[in-house]
């Protein structure tokens, strides 16, 4: 329980710094290792799968992909944020923590126990069986991912 | 084999950007059209036989073993395929001229066609996961649509857009986890029945709330909306359309009426938010778009205020009002697509959306001022257009279930619809040809006859108003006036 804990409120901390950080290669080292305790949360919870995908994808692969795209910008003119933005995102977050110590406990209190429902099975039953068509959304997802790129990263043409 | 309304407009996309090497322009149009053809044909004509004893569920085999590829068709889920590749097939039609200029029109297709697959996606989907996979998909798409010009507003505004529908997601997979957490269900019959035997009203609520939030975002209620006045004017003329038109209804409305009224079931107190958010959203946008200069950014507010009224209609909860929210949903769905073509075709011959700029250019584009005057019309709920008889039955609606006040407001928003309307025919069309339009020609054939078949299709509905509702509007509003039943009693469970 403590080390459930400890995982959560580090997550948090990772993700706030994300956020905050104004140096991109901190924030996205931040972010990895926010999910990597999310990861360690999944495996401690029974989700190897989860676990699995979100430390290889999300830690491994998709860090790779900022710090190779930020080691490929160059340093420009520094923009000013507004300051309104420093001010605004730490009132909202503790304002959002004490209404979730506030009224969480009584919601989760009445939240019935999880009954055990035709989405239950093995990983691979889940998958392949239970959520097909999923399995169709994610390849329309892959697509239009694919087509996205080729869209956006096409050479221009002069229109008006 | 309702799965062709997914499957067929993707594997077209998926072989588009090949055939994109062979023929850069033919094939891809042809393509493209054929498919958005053959849908509607589907829609139109096999649609009403196949769903006429009850609602389809299919359940299909793969190498002869039944796998989970579930999906259902009622009237419903039929009313919003028509709507979709009707407007589809309009816009595409336009692209065929308008996309020339753009380059890469196979690739253009391929998304927009990605994007239809995913609407329908949502639409066929008898489950929570599946409507927000699919409601991705048809994102995703758009996002890249949006961009497509690739111009700096263009990009900025598609960046403002994926950051708020980002957050819309969000909330939309936290309402899910809420709810199945609670049933431990994702299927709609199962949750509507697990719901009802729980009856944990403060854990409904919290659930109930994201999704108001998220669906909110994606329908760009009023205070939701911030995306929706970028994006939609900076995508292409026939996007704008279709997002307008198409996917803030079917990833916003569609999707919310679905949940709330045939999985949650509609409570009072949900009908009265709703009916609020209806009304801030008609009124303020009303107000928001007399301002505006811009005619696609006045389009994109009007299209706020139409909502407004589709929600508000929905949100009374009795069945004439659900008929009448699903009416102006349809006859909003063509006749906003029509004006953002023409508004397209305008821009195309001037290389303005300036109001101010414009002038008299209904001497030199007779079919573009005329089909624009009858969506203009049409959404202003002018007698006899299909827009009158939509808001006529959302009025009727509110004042027979008590609500005189809200009726007068939404009489009061409808002056100003037809107010701001008649600032884009005059400013644009009308008075005195401004000298710098002397040249300016008519919009290509492909473009003016999209125009016109959304055109003929407002006046046609307008008419045949009273066919058009028992055999298309009816059959929707029954599904959802019938709650939770719609989804326990016939889909199987």
């Amino acid at each position: 329980m403590i080390l459930q804990t400890a995982l959560l409120i580090g997550v948090v901390i990772f993700s706030v710094l994300a956020i905050l950080l104004r140096d991109l290669l901190k924030s996205a080292i931040a972010l990895a290792a926010a999910s990597l305790l999310l990861g360690i949360i999944f495996f401690r919870m029974n989700a190897p799968y989860a676990g699995v995908f979100e430390i290889s994808v999300v830690a491994g692969l998709i860090t790779v992909l900022f710090v190779l795209t930020i080691a490929l910008t160059k340093t420009g003119e520094e923009v000013r944020e507004s300051r309104l933005v420093k001010w605004a995102f730490p009132l909202v977050f503790i304002a959002f923590i004490v209404v979730d110590a506030l009224v969480m406990k009584s919601l989760l209190g009445q939240v019935p126990a999880l009954a055990a429902g035709a989405e239950s099975g093995s990983f691979g039953e889940v998958l392949w069986r239970a959520r097909t068509y999923d399995l169709v959304g994610q390849i329309a997802v892959i697509l239009a991912g694919v087509f996205s790129v080729l869209a956006l990263f096409r050479k221009r043409e002069k229109h008006d | 084999m309702i799965i062709l309304f997914v499957v067929l407009p993707l594997i077209v996309a998926g072989i588009l950007p090949l055939v994109g090497k062979v023929s850069r322009r033919v094939l891809p149009d042809l393509l493209a059209n054929a498919t958005l053809l053959a849908l509607l044909v589907f829609a139109a004509v096999a649609g009403r036989p196949l769903i006429a004893g009850g609602p389809v569920l299919q359940q299909l085999s793969w190498l002869g073993e039944a796998v989970n590829l579930r999906l259902a068709l009622d009237g419903f889920s039929l009313l919003m395929l028509l709507a979709v590749s009707l407007v589809g097939l309009a816009a595409s039609l336009f692209s065929i001229d308008y996309m020339e200029h753009y380059g890469a029109k196979a690739n253009y297709y391929a998304l927009y066609l990605v994007m239809i697959a995913g609407m329908n996606g949502l639409i066929l989907s008898r489950d929570l996961f599946s409507v927000y996979v699919f409601l991705e998909v048809a994102a995703v798409a758009s996002y890249a649509l949006v961009a497509f010009g690739l111009g700096h507003d263009e990009l900025e505004a598609a960046f403002k857009y994926l950051m708020l529908s980002v957050v819309a997601s969000a909330f939309l997979v936290a309402g899910i986890a809420v709810i199945f957490g609670m049933t431990g269900h994702l299927d709609f019959a199962a949750v509507a029945a697990g719901l009802k035997e729980l009856n944990a009203v403060p854990v409904m609520a919290i659930a109930s709330a994201f999704f108001l939030l998220g669906f909110g975002l994606k329908a760009a209620l009023i205070p939701f909306h911030a995306w929706l006045p970028d994006a939609h004017p900076s995508a292409p003329a026939p996007i704008s359309a279709v997002l307008s038109g198409l996917l803030i209804k079917v990833s916003g409305v569609y999707a919310m009426a679905r949940i709330f009224l045939n999985v949650f079931g509609l409570t009072p107190a949900l009908s009265t938010v709703l009916m609020w958010l209806g009304v801030i959203s008609l009124v303020v946008a009303a107000f928001l778009a007399l301002g505006q200069k811009d005619m696609k950014r006045m389009l994109a507010y009007s299209s706020i205020s139409q909502v407004g009224y589709v929600v508000l209609g929905i949100g009374i909860g009795t069945p004439l009002g659900i008929a009448g929210g699903l009416f102006h949903l349809f006859n909003h769905a063509l006749a906003k697509g029509l004006l953002f073509l023409t508004s397209g075709s305008v821009q195309q011959a001037t290389g303005t959306r300036d109001l101010d700029a414009m002038g008299g250019l209904a001497k030199r584009m007779p079919v573009t001022a005329a089909t624009n005057l009858v969506g203009s019309l049409s959404i202003a709920g002018v007698p006899p257009l299909n827009g009158f008889w939509s808001k006529l039955l959302i009025i009727m609606a509110l004042v027979q279930a008590h609500h005189p006040a809200f009726a007068v407001v939404a009489v009061l928003a409808s002056v100003l619809t037809l107010w701001y309307y008649l600032i884009i025919q005059r400013k644009a069309f009308f008075g005195q040809l401004n000298a710098k339009w002397a040249a300016v020609k008519e919009a290509p054939f492909w473009m003016t006859a999209a125009t016109v078949l959304l055109a003929v299709l407002c006046v046609g509905i307008g008419i045949l108003f009273s066919l058009t509702v028992t055999t298309w509007i009816q059959p929707a509003a029954d599904v959802l006036a019938d709650g939770i039943h719609a989804v326990t009693g016939s889909w199987g469970f």
